[in-house]
């Protein structure tokens, strides 16, 4: 008997197929896992569960009758919830507010306009106490809570609208151990209550301490179903990576030699995030950084770059020791950084391709009057389309009409005006479809070529083995092990991108 | 939503002619007329006397708003030179810009009638077809000093409160800088010691010619000033009004309490406090005449005339001005006003 | 959470540190009031705390109505001339019949509500077609409020402009009305009373009921408001409409305490609204702000402005120390919430 099943699910966006005939069953009073790598289409099948995304195929049946979800509401009302990563909680109000939101009890009947405080602080009290969660008071400020009891309260909130189903979205992603066993205890004391929870998690060591089954997905297929009793993290790893590789790659003829950028002991002020990091890049060097999403490679780059603060740590550029503390300076110590939100961080969506290839280098084009010089911006920004091959009807364009792909090498080939040496890549390829994925990885195997380093920030295993020299792998905020791409495997990878967690 | 919207602004353009109430050809002389800013009490009297004045001829006056931005009125003096009026009324945002407009009417050979805000000299001069019409805004000041002298005069036993033979006031501006609210205050106070009166000036403050602002402000003055205060200056009627409510607070015009408290305007409250007795006096800038007078010189010249005293029914001084003189306003001759 | 917070709290630091962020725009105005009794020791008196205080209750109930709309991360700016609008509106009928320049000249003696509620239902329906504009096309509150602004003065100046008045200030109102806002009972001014009163009920209805809640909860995260089954368009209509009524209500009044109307009653009144609520804590980013803030924030700034007369300082002055009143106040408010990361 299963409280939820969905069947056949299929969901195409332009350009690919985020779910493929995937199948997901769930018992009552169980925690079933949900496992892939990122862009297995974990989320996106989350999205169609809970109203957010319309599906192109499938059904499901909710309770063993077939039901059509098309709103938020609908799937509330149903009695699934969800708990985000980024909490949908109103950080200036109290936690009783949050909790009942929308469904406040009222004073003398459900027409008054009157709101009971008595009875919601009683209710959110009761509903507190029975979920072990006392150190929190109705009254108390959202703001002033710590990320974790903030996410107890969205756990109380799913509760409260008697949730069959709560899914939760990476939900120990920003807490520390302690707090962790405190959402266990939470988690058990739903499934007591009969309570299906959807959980998903990189965590291997957390999946099989707390879950029951476990699905695997693997780029928008479903691979399948198993009791976690019966596997270990050396077959979920298995399980998740386990495609085979054709010749997605160009060729490289690599020959690195000369330290380009050195960075030693790199530390966050912000105890959560990294800690203790080094790593050495060549000149025709391509480095990978692995890890698991939350693995601070993200921030740890950003630091090097100057966008972020660190408290200690040391920066070299071709072994002279320098300081790099924004972006400003970033760029001229001959660094490039390509972020990885390209909408929120990378394009300017309303601007033509040109402005948005010339942004980073504009103060070169100033000619002797102080005035941009107009023939010379446009003939950089012509060459920049034909050298990277951006596919788009004119340099004047706007960006927002191109596709990702080309979106990226526009990004690129803003870098690359500013000559930079060192060029740090934060997932290039994500979101891209497979064509422009090659051209990107040409892109960077030609610049490796003519002696620049290249850092490549990636998620998707296959690309860092195929494209890097080595793989710097990061676990939890620190280097788990540096890996030479020829020798090493996905399995490898993945022990060492779990080293520290859990 | 995009079909909706266009239909609606069909719409619009369909009906304007409906909004264009009495704007409608009369296949006339057409004559165009910029106001300084239309929220300003005194201005839209001038205006309404100028329609008034309109309405009894074939003429057709287009009056627009010149939102008190000079650059605005000399868009809308573009526009009328180039729908080829005949003649134009400006009262100018700022007087000292007046040159420019009157390059570009000699240009298109459209005589102007400024009024209310006297152009500089030199301006004035630049061409033949150029008339000014308007109150000589010092004489403002200087009735309001004197009906506060007449009083202090007559009543100098009472008046002068603490005997020192010194007369204390405070003084309500408009808005710094407007010529109107400087010479008004200058003007006042030089008329007092014409009379050979000494004075004081406990405080002074703008109260933007707003009635609200006036009221508070007053109320400051009373509380640092107090019993000290022997007359209220006010720059116009709005601030006058708004002070006598902070004295009547304060608990003035009863009991035998008064206060002497002068405006410039003679609007209708004033007019009412006059007449309870609460106001002592304020001055009248004659709206209806600036307006009448600068409709008739327009009417003429836009029909090729040269104006004369007999044709619009007011004296031409200098061959180019029309000064319509203030009145003094006070318990005696209001009922004339009203 | 960043090292500096973390020395401070080791310190014990933070509370003091805290408390004189929080509370720097009383620190101002104590250090205002202790300047001021120095230069002139008779702003230390019962005359001026009912003068300001009388001053602040128009304002104050004008600021309430405006917080409605910031706490959605809004301004209404058409709040001043609605101001106009309504002391036109109900000066018109209010005139004693004795008057001569009388805006009905036939009218008779009507009971002072119907004006009153005449006044303060156009005032909410402009509001509350304000709300809807921008709940269902998604216009911003800046631009909706800005067509509004325009629309509803040139409505009153058309209405100020019939005839038999053609614009002169409306004047000779009945006493019954001008009690309102000049009259008191005892010692109490009855304006003050009015600003209590609307204080607690704007109190009751932003803390007690569901609509109150839900206001702030579709200016804290609409998102989540949305997610949680909030009628978010109800909750925009409606709080447009209570910000329209408000501001009406002010409106009458300041015609009731002055004495009178024009057109131009309320011009800026939106700005100065918009400072007080800010200067009382409420965030211009939505879903903060309490009630006592925004009374504390008007009489901040009322007292200012009387303050800086009763000591006579030069009006451009005036203008330059009000300005660096609000950024000050403003840049401490946002450091509450803005953190490094």
């Amino acid at each position: 008997m299963y409280i939820l099943e969905m069947n056949h699910v299929s969901k195409s966006f332009p350009g690919v197929k985020a779910l493929d005939d995937v199948t997901l069953k769930v018992r009552p009073g169980t925690v079933h896992a949900l496992m892939g790598e990122n862009g297995a289409g974990k989320s996106t099948l989350m999205k169609c569960l809970f109203g957010l995304y319309s599906m192109d195929e499938g059904d499901i049946s909710f309770n063993e009758q077939p039901v059509k979800i098309e709103s938020v509401k609908e799937a509330l009302h149903l009695g699934i919830s969800m708990i985000h990563q980024e909490l949908h909680l109103i950080p200036h109000r109290s936690v009783m507010e949050n909790i009942w939101l929308g469904r406040f009890p009222r004073k003398g009947g459900p027409k008054s306009p009157f709101v009971d405080h008595e009875t919601m602080y009683d209710k959110t009290a009761e509903l507190l106490k029975e979920l072990n969660l006392t150190s929190i008071k109705p009254t108390d400020l959202l703001k002033t809570l710590s990320v974790s009891k903030a996410q107890s309260v969205e756990i109380a909130k799913a509760v409260s609208y008697d949730s069959k189903i709560i899914i939760m979205d990476e939900p120990s992603s920003s807490l520390t151990e302690n707090e962790v066993d405190h959402l266990f205890t939470i988690i058990r004391s739903l499934k007591a209550r009969g309570v299906a929870i959807i959980y998903i998690s990189h965590k291997m060591e957390e999946i099989l301490k707390i879950s029951d089954e476990v699905t695997i997905m693997r780029d928008g297929h479903y691979v399948g179903t198993w009791p976690a009793s019966e596997l270990t993290t050396a077959m979920i790893i298995k399980r998740m990576v386990g495609r085979d590789l054709t010749h997605r790659f160009p060729l490289r003829n690599s020959n690195p030699d000369g330290e380009l950028l050195r960075i030693e002991n790199y530390t966050s002020p912000n105890p959560r995030s990294f800690k203790d990091v080094s790593l050495t890049l060549h000149k025709g060097e391509i480095l990978g950084i692995g890890g698991l999403v939350g693995a601070q490679r993200t921030e740890v780059m950003e630091a090097v770059f100057g966008l972020r603060l660190h408290s200690e740590g040391k920066l070299f550029i071709k072994g002279e020791e320098k300081t790099c503390n924004n972006a400003y300076e970033g760029k001229r110590l001959g660094m490039a950084l390509l972020t990885e939100e390209r909408r929120a961080t990378g394009i300017f969506p309303v601007l033509s391709v040109q402005d948005n290839l010339l942004i980073a280098n504009i103060s070169s084009y100033k000619d002797k009057n102080r005035l941009l010089n107009y023939a010379k911006m446009a003939a950089d920004a012509k060459k920049s389309i034909k050298d990277l091959d951006i596919k788009t009807p004119s340099a004047k364009t706007l960006i927002k009409s191109l596709s990702g792909g080309n979106q990226q090498k526009v990004l690129i080939a803003r870098w690359l005006l500013t000559t930079p040496d060192i060029l740090i890549l934060d997932e290039p390829t994500r979101g891209i479809d497979v064509g422009a994925k090659y051209e990107i990885y040409v892109i960077m195997s030609e610049l490796a070529a003519q002696g620049k380093g290249v850092i490549m920030i990636s998620s998707e295993m296959p690309e860092l083995i195929g494209m890097t020299d080595r793989i710097v792998v990061m676990s939890e905020g620190r280097v788990a092990g540096t890996v030479d791409s020829k020798t090493t495997n996905q399995e490898e990878i993945m022990e060492l991108a779990t080293k520290y967690v859990g | 939503m995009r079909k909706l919207s266009i239909v609606l602004c069909l719409a619009l353009v369909i009906a304007a002619p409906v909004f264009a109430q009495g704007q409608a050809e009369k296949g006339a002389i057409e004559i165009g007329s910029a106001i300084y800013k239309f929220d300003d009490t005194f201005m839209t009297g001038v205006k309404n006397a100028i329609v008034a004045a309109a309405a009894e001829t074939e003429a057709k006056v287009d009056v627009v708003d010149s939102m008190n931005i000079q650059a605005t009125q000399n868009e809308k003096v573009d526009l009328f030179i180039t729908k080829g009026v005949k003649a134009m009324q400006i009262n100018p945002v700022d007087r000292t810009a007046a040159g420019v407009i009157i390059d570009k009417a000699k240009k298109a050979n459209i005589p102007v009638v400024f009024f209310n805000r006297e152009p500089l000299a030199e301006d004035m001069a630049k061409w033949d077809k150029i008339y000014y019409v308007g109150a000589r805004a010092e004489e403002s000041g200087t009735m309001s000093g004197q009906i506060i002298a007449d009083y202090w005069k007559a009543n100098k036993a009472t008046m002068d409160k603490n005997n020192d033979g010194v007369l204390q006031y405070v003084m309500l501006k408009g808005e710094p800088g407007h010529q109107d609210a400087e010479l008004r205050t200058e003007y006042s106070i030089k008329n007092l010691k014409d009379n050979g009166i000494k004075v004081e000036k406990l405080a002074e403050d703008t109260g933007m010619w707003d009635r609200v602002k006036g009221q508070e402000k007053m109320a400051a003055f009373i509380a640092s000033q107090g019993d000290k205060i022997e007359a209220v200056f006010a720059n116009n009627d709005d601030m006058a009004l708004g002070a006598i409510e902070a004295l009547k607070a304060a608990g003035y015009f009863r009991d035998g309490k008064f206060m002497p408290v002068v405006g410039v305007d003679a609007t209708a409250p004033a007019l009412q406090a006059l007449e309870e007795g609460t106001l002592l006096g304020t001055v009248l800038n004659d709206a209806v005449n600036q307006g009448r007078a600068t409709f008739m010189l327009s009417y003429d010249l836009a029909r090729g005339i040269t104006p004369t005293d007999a044709s619009i029914g007011y004296t031409i001084t200098d061959g180019k001005y029309v000064w319509v003189p203030y009145q003094k306003v006070t318990k005696e001759n209001y009922k004339q006003f009203k | 959470m960043s090292t500096n917070t973390l020395a401070n709290m080791v310190l014990g630091k933070r509370t003091v540190k805290q408390f004189v962020m929080d509370k720097a725009i009383f620190l101002v105005l104590l250090l205002l009031v202790i300047v001021i009794a120095i230069i002139n020791p008779r702003i230390l008196s019962i005359r001026v705390v009912r003068d300001v205080l009388m001053m602040s209750s128009t304002k104050i109930i004008m600021a309430l109505g405006m917080m409605f709309v910031i706490l959605t991360g809004g301004v209404d700016l058409g709040g001043g001339r609605l101001v106009g609008m309504a002391a036109v509106v109900s000066a018109s009928f209010l005139q004693t019949p004795d008057y001569v320049r009388r805006f009905y000249p036939e009218l008779g003696q009507i009971p002072i509500l119907i004006p009153i509620l005449l006044a303060v239902f156009v005032g909410t329906l402009f509001g509350m077609i304000n709300g809807m504009i921008v709940a269902k096309f998604k216009v911003p509150a800046f631009i909706a409020t800005l067509s509004s602004m325009l629309i509803i003065y040139g409505v009153t100046s058309i209405y100020f402009n019939m005839a038999p008045n053609n614009s002169q200030p409306i004047g000779g109102l009945r006493a019954d009305f001008t009690y309102l806002g000049s009259g008191s009972i005892g010692f109490m001014p009855v304006i003050i009373i009015f600003a209590a009163v609307v204080s607690v009920i704007v109190w009751i209805v932003l803390n007690k009921t569901v609509f109150g809640k839900n206001v702030y909860a579709v200016g804290g995260n609409p998102e989540a408001a949305a997610v949680s089954g909030i009628n978010i368009t109800k909750t925009l209509v409606g709080l447009f409409g209570v910000c329209g009524f408000l501001i009406s209500l002010s409106g009458v009044l300041e015609a009731a305490r002055t004495g009178g109307a024009t057109n131009n009653y309320g011009n800026g009144y939106e700005l100065d609204a918009i400072a007080s609520c800010v200067v009382g804590g409420v965030s211009t980013t939505g879903g903060v702000g309490t009630v006592s803030g925004v009374i504390a924030g008007v009489i901040i700034f009322s007292f200012i402005n009387y303050g800086l007369t009763f000591i006579g300082i030069n009006p451009y002055w005036q203008n330059i120390i009000k300005g660096l009143i609000i950024v000050s106040a403003v840049a401490f408010d946002i450091r509450k919430y803005v953190q490094k990361k």
